[in-house]
């Protein structure tokens, strides 16, 4: 297949998977066409793992300077940014398109991709009332690359964003360690955790635009510095088999499903029969880090949101808003912002408050230490950004990564997540938010589910399901990560991982007429 | 030798690398034209940091007469309005603590690569971040510490190996970001004082208990809001060149228990980050914005119970603050209004309430702004964007070595070297951006070049003397209503008046008048102007001194009788100067012939 093929196939899904709701909007087609006819064919071989002339996704918090960012929040809605953000540059200087931008949880709060000023993510797989969570907030990103609209996508990742949808969609999804990529011009939501990430139907894909993308960016505060980017990459260079993997008993809850305890297991096994070793660690916080995230990103968010007043960009509220004695924007930022930005935005404002911040805050900034700690004890190698040795536990205990699952249940249908309260919604991030806290790089990985492994509720349709398994490194150990995600994607992987365009993640193919279900 | 190191050392300053030299074009043209500022919006109550614009626009110089003024008219009134103090002062102590902010003499903003700007078009110097773009990030600007470092230095403040950056909370749309970067939790520079003596009150005003010194809490640097230009009834224009300019704030401790040495404080920290050049401009120019907490508590009582505690110091009154105080004016009479209005509300059985209050100058009384349920939460949180700031000892010593010379330092050299009254020394420092002070300098050490004096001779404090009495006096009278220019005279043009002066080849009157003609714009040198208007000094001799002064004497018996029977010894000066104006110019002394007309004066009978 030419490049100039795949081209139209991704223009053609695009249509073909429109009602999926996974675009906010789309790049000209003639963009990614002309890409495809100046290429020759024998491209699509030689790179296969190379971003160049492919087509990528950009989550809606990303700013582009040819297409809307919007956040999908009212409250910028039409925006357009005057800048390109850096990782958004360094793709198209590597020759990727952007294909367009896509759907997401309001400023990236969610879990489901249903909290959207353009509506909700809706995952339709094989029939047309097969109505499942995509995820969230990236769960536009996830669904464009599961659904081959596109090659590959940036999300963001601040407590599981890019995991938790990956996980849920059939893709990969790679949060690397925090400062490497740079934030400059993702619109912030919790800029302490907030990670860019990418989605790709397989790990080569991922790296390959991980690659373009690990670099220092002056322009990111937070970006990690050549200096220590340069002793990172020295200290990579051991040897890494066979691997020690780490299995978190604490993981391992009441509330994880069946069909997830299987895929857990069976990459368990898989990885042993490769060569490696299994261990057991404690990683006790666990059970406090949702709690603690719970706390800070809406902190931060509160923070960081408080810029959005319609003053200089982005939608004003109709009519006059504010009185002589208010500020000039009241109405405006009440009607601007969804109910979980609300929520969060309140909850943000009130642990930070004077009367609270020494019990939520403060606190919370604890268990988040504890939490890196945690990691910190059962990693063999030091975690590069902090000094000092902690040599608490004997080397024996300790592993390379730990592998653990991405989210306690496969995709869940969205009418359940309708019914849901705010807190069940938060409990999805409960095995993501550990990593976010400690800045550590994880990756979920698809694993199919055998039909043996599928509980009652997915055995009424024969068809392709798979659960996220997650692989999580030490700081800065991002290469090792990818590469014990190659050796998962062995385990069980979609039909989609190695094909172009044409297979969905689930297995469907996106040729057949027919198989458009709405 | 001296003299020089503090030339250089205000030269050396004012051509630092980091200084964008044009903003400080900028700011020396504003001066000259504060009358024209941009008027800001007076209704500006929310917040300290941006603050209306000083109403009251009266320039330093102005303010000090001014009090000297007020000062005399009390005194002339008669020893009892000095005497006359409030009873109830006798019986309540004011405490007051002071938050001064200071814009930063940088090129750069606080947290990005913008250029800072006073007068620029609006909007013209405004980065992503600096009008909070979605995506946009904070670039920490660290030569924005050079100036805050030296600021810090000068009030002997510990500067901190670590310091981050908070962000504090409030709404308001000239805060683009809806919070400004502060530094709450760990401030730079901690436990600094400034140290008021008495030429630091204005004439004769100088409290018994001088030199008093007032705790600094901590120096933090923080960011600037927009401009705000309202145009009524419902348009408010924002310009955003202002937002993010660097600010540093001061905080006294609340060590001050007088109106008079709180104004004097503002004016002492105003004149030393002038001096260090840490600040673009003063008060009078909004360059410089003052919170004041003003509580009373009733003097020989411990408040043991109910006594509150600021900073550490204790058994304090309950406190109101007066935000943004724009002139020393200002901030003397709006304490002066709320101790009386506390002291008033405590002896007619009220009590204080701790509220935020404000001040228009002009005005009797402080106005409530809101109380205490009304305080903003500002919800303090570290910036997670912004890595913490880590100062090098070496630096902070480099800064410290390099350091200009200190305002209390120069007067005692103007004192001890230069020959000046502490007072005058005072005045010549408070001048003029001390362009004033560097003029004399200049004047002084040329003069002693060309006099072939050293700065160790015992003449060197006699010669500085004479300058200093030309450039406040005689030069200070032809400026009085003009605005300071050192290339009108130029130093090299006083220099060479003086130096004929103290070489008696001119009388002092030729001497002033050859002054004012310079003034007037005369292109003619000096030398030339002394042969052409014949000035040079032909001394009468002492027989023609008598009988010039005999005639005089002769032609008013009656005063002579005045004299000498009545003892109206003023009549003397009558004569001396009928003998000035009658002979040619640079002929007669005044001493000489007053001496003659004294000698020549019949004995009174009754002395005898």
């Amino acid at each position: 297949m030419s490049l100039l093929k795949h081209a139209k196939q991704y223009l053609a899904n695009q249509s073909k998977y429109a009602h999926l709701n996974a675009f906010v909007s789309l790049a000209e087609p003639s963009k990614l066409l002309s890409r495809g006819e100046t290429s020759t064919s024998d491209h699509v071989k030689t790179r296969f793992h190379d971003v160049t002339d492919k087509p990528i996704a950009i989550k809606d918090n990303i700013c582009t300077k040819d297409l809307k960012t919007t956040a999908s929040t009212g409250i910028l809605k039409g925006f357009t940014s005057p800048y390109d953000a850096t990782v958004v540059k360094l793709l198209q200087d590597a020759g990727a398109v952007v294909a367009g931008k896509t759907n997401m949880d309001e400023f990236g709060m969610g879990s489901h991709s249903t909290h959207s000023h353009a509506g909700p993510v809706k995952m339709y797989r094989h029939t047309a009332d097969e109505e499942k969570s995509a995820g969230g907030s990236s769960g536009g990103s996830a669904l464009a690359v599961a659904s081959a609209q596109c090659w590959a996508a940036l999300g963001t990742d601040t407590g599981g964003s890019v995991r938790l949808p990956a996980a849920y969609t059939g893709v990969v999804g790679f949060k690397p360690s925090y400062g490497l990529l740079s934030r400059w011009g993702v619109v912030a939501y919790a800029n302490s955790l907030d990670t860019v990430g990418i989605l790709g139907k397989n790990v080569g894909d991922v790296g390959a635009v991980f690659d373009k993308l690990n670099a220092y960016d002056p322009q990111d505060p937070t970006s990690l510095p050549p200096s220590t980017r340069a002793r990172l990459e020295k200290d990579s260079t051991r040897s890494s088999t066979p691997l020690r993997i780490g299995i978190p008993l604490d993981y391992n809850i009441t509330t994880l499903q069946p069909a997830v305890r299987q895929a857990w297991l069976r990459t368990l096994r898989f990885l042993w029969e490769q060569g490696h070793s299994l261990h057991p660690v404690r990683l006790p916080a666990t059970q406090h880090a949702l709690s603690a995230y719970y706390i800070l990103a809406p902190a931060e968010a509160s923070s960081n949101l408080a810029k959005y007043d319609g003053v200089r960009y982005g939608s004003r509220a109709e009519g006059i808003d504010g009185t002589p004695e208010s500020v000039l924007f009241a109405k405006t930022r009440g009607q601007g912002f969804g109910p979980e930005v609300q929520r969060r935005i309140l909850l943000g404002a009130f642990t930070l408050s004077a009367q609270a911040i020494d019990n939520y805050f403060i606190q919370a900034q604890k268990v988040r230490r504890v939490v890196q700690q945690d990691f910190n004890n059962v990693f063999s190698t030091q975690n590069p950004l902090v000094e000092g040795t902690s040599e608490s536990a004997e080397e024996v205990d300790k592993v390379d990564v730990i592998v653990c699952p991405t989210a306690p249940t496969p995709a869940p249908s969205l009418a359940n997540v309708k019914d849901q309260d705010p807190i069940s919604a938060y409990m999805n991030d409960v095995f993501t938010v550990p990593a976010s806290l400690a800045g550590l790089p994880a990756i979920s990985i698809p694993v199919q589910i055998t039909p043996e492994d599928q509980t009652a509720e997915h055995a009424d349709y024969a068809f392709d399901e798979s659960v996220g398994i997650q692989v999580i490194g030490q700081y800065g150990d991002d290469k090792l990560v990818l590469e014990v995600a190659d050796a998962v994607a062995k385990v069980a992987p979609t039909c989609q991982a190695q094909a172009g365009p044409t297979v969905t993640s689930w297995g469907a193919s996106t040729l057949e007429e027919n198989n458009s279900t709405v | 030798m001296l003299a020089n190191n503090t030339r250089n050392a205000f030269v050396a300053v004012s051509k630092r690398p980091y200084i964008c030299q044009s903003c400080l074009r900028r700011a020396k043209q504003l001066s000259l034209a504060s009358a024209r500022l941009p008027t800001r919006s007076p209704a500006r109550s929310l917040q300290t940091a941006s603050q209306p614009p000083a109403q009251d626009d009266t320039p330093f110089r102005k303010a000090l007469k001014d009090a000297a003024k007020q000062q005399k008219k009390a005194s002339k009134g008669g020893k009892k309005s000095k005497k006359a103090i409030d009873p109830r002062l006798e019986k309540w102590e004011l405490t007051v603590g002071i938050e001064i902010h200071a814009e930063l003499n940088t090129a750069r903003k606080l947290f990005s690569g913008a250029a800072t700007s006073v007068s620029e078009s609006p909007n013209t110097h405004a980065s992503l971040f600096d009008t909070a773009f979605p995506g946009s990030q904070p670039h920490f600007q660290k030569e924005t510490l050079l100036p805050a470092l030296r600021a810090a230095l000068a009030f002997d403040c510990t500067i901190q190996p670590r310091s981050s950056f908070d962000r504090k909370h409030y709404f308001y749309q000239d805060q683009p970001n809806g919070y400004q970067i502060t530094q709450y939790y760990e401030p730079f520079a901690t436990d600094g004082h400034v140290t008021l003596y008495a030429h630091d009150f204005p004439a004769g005003s100088a409290p018994e208990d001088c030199p008093i010194k007032i705790g600094i809490k901590q120096v933090q640097m923080e960011q600037d809001t927009a401009k705000t230009v309202q145009q009524p009834p419902s348009t408010h224009l924002l310009d955003f060149n202002r937002v993010s300019h660097p600010l540093i704030e001061i905080i006294t401790l609340p060590h001050i228990h007088d109106p008079l040495v709180a104004a004097a404080c503002v004016r002492k920290i105003q004149t030393i980050l002038r001096t260090v050049n840490a600040c673009t401009a003063g008060m009078e120019m909004g360059g410089l914005r003052a919170d004041v907490n003003v509580s009373i508590r009733e003097r020989g009582q411990t408040l043991s119970e109910g006594g509150l505690s600021y900073s550490g110091v204790t058994g304090l009154g309950q406190r109101t603050e007066i935000k943004n105080l724009a002139s020393v004016k200002a901030v003397e009479d709006a304490i002066i209004a709320e101790r009386d209005r506390q002291i008033e509300l405590l002896e007619s059985g009220g009590s204080v309430e701790g509220e935020t209050r404000g001040w228009t100058v002009g005005s009797k009384t402080t106005k409530r702004l809101r109380g205490k349920e009304g305080e903003i939460d500002y919800r303090y949180m570290p910036d997670p964007d912004i890595s913490p700031v880590f100062i090098a000892q070496d630096l902070v010593n480099h800064l410290r070595k390099n350091l200009p010379v200190l305002p209390d330092r120069i007067v005692d050299v103007l004192v001890e070297k230069y020959g000046l009254s502490t007072k005058d020394a005072g005045t010549l420092l408070s001048f003029d951006n001390g362009d004033r002070l560097e003029y004399f300098f200049e004047v002084t050490n040329q003069l002693a070049r060309a006099r072939n004096i050293r700065s160790s001779d015992p003449e060197f404090s006699a010669l500085g003397k004479a300058v200093g009495n030309w450039v406040l006096m005689e030069l200070g009278s032809l400026y009085k209503d003009e605005e300071w220019s050192a290339t009108r005279v130029s130093p090299e043009v006083l220099v060479s008046i003086v130096d004929q002066l103290l070489q008696k080849r001119i009388t002092s009157r030729s001497a002033k008048r050859l002054l004012a003609v310079k003034f007037e714009g005369e292109e003619r040198h000096v030398e030339r102007l002394i042969e052409d208007f014949n000035m040079v000094f032909r001394p009468l001799s002492p027989t023609e001194y008598r009988g010039f002064a005999q005639t005089l004497l002769d032609e008013k018996p009656d005063m002579v009788r005045d004299i000498v029977e009545k003892g109206q010894e003023k009549k003397i000066k009558w004569f001396v100067g009928q003998m000035m104006a009658r002979s040619p110019e640079g002929t007669v002394e005044a001493d000489v012939a007053e001496q003659t007309i004294k000698e020549l004066l019949p004995k009174a009978k009754t002395a005898e």
